[in-house]
């Protein structure tokens, strides 16, 4: 990513479903929103952005699949040709005492690869500084920003008129 | 929309599930004639379908306990289906008071500890089972009738006076907590109730067929099993009154939570069903595994089926976000599962009883002209293996396989000797952890058969319809006791509004939105 600062344009608002008429309204305008911050999730937020369904899942399904296939060969591999060894009397390919660590792997490699997918996508590597507009966005304020960084004074207006419409409590600048 | 609607419960609906009660009265009357003297295929139908159906009726109950305690919101609108099922319990206790009936007049053979008049817990009688004896204490017809009908009359009374709580409220002028606070002093109470005293209930009622085997873990993979019923069952009734215009008001979203359990309890069954059969298969104590390497062998359809019912095609289909929001799939779903589950219930009864009686019926040829042939005498034996402690044969088949296999530790057999110094004892254990993990042709069982002792060919052990697999006649009495279940259903449902008008959490869930977001799906979200 671009090491360049974004220039921000975002308004406050105090309650979720003003904030989701602003969104609406800005769509009906054609204005480019940059993103819509909460400080909880809003229940029918994401079909007025537009956003599609995640696709994360379906990588996590890889992922899992990925586990139990390594898990269940490596125990394969390790107890029948590496270092058979017998326990209680049991075949060595003794496949229900294989199916917890199968298991285990599962889950282990589900968790961790869609975490560092998620992680990858957001672009959150270790010593990120948080970007963040406004602290009260994570208490009691809801936000619409725009990107503003190459905008022509009078889009600026445009937008600044846009939020005094929607009735935002109030409406700031930032670089981030 | 309007709230204030009543299920009108139809004649015709009355007359169709009237004729579904006939037909599994005749299946049950078919089978009743023509089967061993115990009847048991009959007695293991009569019980299979009971407890399925009385536990369907008991989850229904404590689901929505733990809801109610937990301030759930979102299932207001459902609430009233729930509380219908969970009256049934009114006919369970009719439907086990039977079986208790059948305990006390010895009318069956389900039970092979409630052979008391063989003395199987006399030392000095010939028949003395040391096993059963010292399980007299717990597996005896009094407490049957305690862990059966007198916890099913404790936890009926709960369910009522929670319905009423509920019906009660619906008096109410305005929206408040005065009733809810009601239902929250008996949902609360009924969570310990029903969770400590389902477990005795499911020892006595199923565990105990298998008299001599216990498992610590059979208590939560049976209970879990009626859960899984009751959600496939609230499930299928939802689409169905819906697709009547009822219920208008539960949408896609509520089905979704739905989905949520049956798809996560079904995966939880699966966990208790594994560990059930890992911990008895890893500890390889053969008293243990033989009840497992019993139904292996000889039940397959019945012990995979089971696991194909109930964890494949749920786990598989129900894992994407949208089959879940989707009625067709939903209901095919639930009833597979709830098809599933009737089929475990099967598992655990039909084999269990069936080997039962026959080892019954076999001493009884035995010990013909015995003062006590009324009733089989008691199998000195444990039901798999018929009299073999008795017998020098009993070694034969140990030593064999012990010789051929270097898997048992000698120490074992040492822990045992003593057992089978006793005549009665129990079965030859020693025998068994080989038998039961590798050696099934060459263990115990076949050399019996081959041995030479008077029964030449183990026929609990050959393939018959209603236990193998469920006969027609069985699904014939699944639709009998289901219709009786959806008759009673029905007509608790008809007695009040659809919806507790005055819950004062209705709002919640009415405006319930699980946030899912599927591409192509109109109607979901009802803030647009």
């Amino acid at each position: 990513m671009a090491a360049e600062n974004t220039k921000v344009l975002y308004g406050l608002y105090n309650d979720e479903e003003v904030l989701k008429g602003a969104v609406k309204t800005a769509n009906a305008a054609h204005l480019d929103i940059m993103d819509v911050y909460t400080p909880f999730p809003v229940h029918g937020l994401d079909p007025i952005l537009g956003l599609k369904e995640s696709r994360l899942h379906y990588l996590g399904f890889i992922y899992g699949a990925t586990g139990a296939l390594f898990g269940f060969l490596a125990m394969t591999w390790i107890f029948v040709s590496d270092w058979p060894t017998m326990y209680g009397g049991k075949p060595y390919w003794s496949v229900p005492a294989f199916i917890p660590i199968t298991f285990e792997m599962t889950v282990l490699f589900a968790a961790w690869g869609m975490t560092i997918t998620f992680y990858t996508i957001c672009g959150m590597w270790p010593g990120v500084k948080a970007k963040t507009l406004d602290n009260r966005i994570t208490d009691d304020k809801f936000c619409i920003a725009f990107d503003v960084t190459h905008a022509s004074d009078s889009s600026v207006d445009q937008l600044k008129g846009f939020f005094q419409n929607t009735r935002a409590e109030e409406v700031n600048v930032k670089t981030i | 929309m309007n709230l204030n609607t009543q299920f009108v419960f139809q004649n015709k609906t009355k007359t169709l599930l009237i004729a579904g009660m006939v037909l599994g009265a005749v299946c049950l009357g078919l089978t009743f004639f023509n089967d061993d003297p115990y009847h048991t295929r009959f007695w293991t139908n009569w019980l299979h379908n009971s407890v399925f159906f009385t536990g369907i009726a008991f989850m229904s109950m404590f689901f929505l306990s733990a809801q109610i305690t937990a301030f759930a919101g979102w299932n207001t609108v459902v609430k009233r289906v729930w509380e219908s099922m969970s009256q049934f319990m009114w006919v369970g206790l009719i439907l086990m008071g039977v079986i208790v009936l059948g305990v006390w007049g010895h009318f069956h053979h389900l039970y092979h500890w409630n052979s008391t008049d063989l003395n199987i817990t006399d030392p000095s009688a010939p028949h003395y089972d040391r096993i059963l004896a010292g399980k007299k204490g717990f597996l005896n017809p009094i407490w049957f009738t305690v862990g059966t009908i007198g916890f099913l009359a404790i936890w009926y009374f709960w369910a009522k006076n929670l319905r009423q709580a509920s019906v009660d409220q619906d008096t109410m002028e305005t929206s408040e907590f005065k009733y809810y606070r009601v239902q929250r002093k008996w949902a609360a109470s009924f969570l310990p109730l029903g969770g400590f005293l389902s477990t005795v209930f499911l020892w006595q009622s199923v565990m105990s067929i298998d008299s001599h085997w216990y498992s610590t873990m059979f208590a939560w993979y049976s209970m879990i099993s009626m859960w899984l019923g009751a959600l496939s069952m609230t499930v299928m009734l939802i689409i169905y009154l819906k697709s009547l215009g009822y219920l208008e008001y539960v949408t896609q979203n509520h089905l979704h939570d739905i989905g949520k359990f049956l798809f996560g309890i079904s995966v939880f069954w699966t966990y208790l069903w594994f560990d059930q059969f890992m911990l008895i298969w890893y500890a390889n104590n053969g008293e243990e595994t033989i009840y497992f390497n019993e139904r292996m062998t000889h039940y397959p359809v019945l012990f995979w089926g089971n696991l194909l019912l109930n964890f494949v095609t749920p786990f598989l289909i129900l894992m994407r976000n949208d089959t879940k929001r989707k009625f067709g799939t939903m209901f095919f779903v639930a009833l597979i599962v709830f098809f599933g589950h009737w089929w475990d219930y099967f598992y655990m009864i039909k084999p269990g009883a069936r080997i039962s009686a026959h080892e019954a019926l076999e001493l009884a040829e035995g010990k013909h002209g015995d003062s006590h042939s009324s009733v089989a005498p008691s199998a000195a034996a444990k039901h798999e293996d018929p009299a073999p402690a008795e017998t020098p044969a009993a070694e034969t088949p140990a030593t064999e396989a012990h010789g051929t296999e270097a898997h048992t530790a000698p120490a074992h057999e040492a822990d045992h000797a003593p057992a089978s110094d006793t005549t009665a004892a129990t079965e030859p254990t020693d025998s068994h952890p080989v038998a039961a993990e590798a050696a099934t042709d060459s263990g115990h069982g076949d050399p019996h058969a081959k041995g030479g002792d008077h029964h030449a060919v183990d026929e609990s052990k050959a393939f018959k319809l209603g236990y193998t697999i469920p006969g027609l006649e069985e699904i014939g009495i699944l639709i009998g006791f289901l219709s009786l279940f959806l008759f009673f259903f029905f007509n608790q449902l008809s007695k009040s509004s659809l919806v507790p008008l005055k819950d004062p959490y209705l709002e919640e869930s009415l405006h319930h939105d699980t946030g899912a977001l599927i591409e192509g799906e109109d109607g979901g979200h009802a803030h647009h």
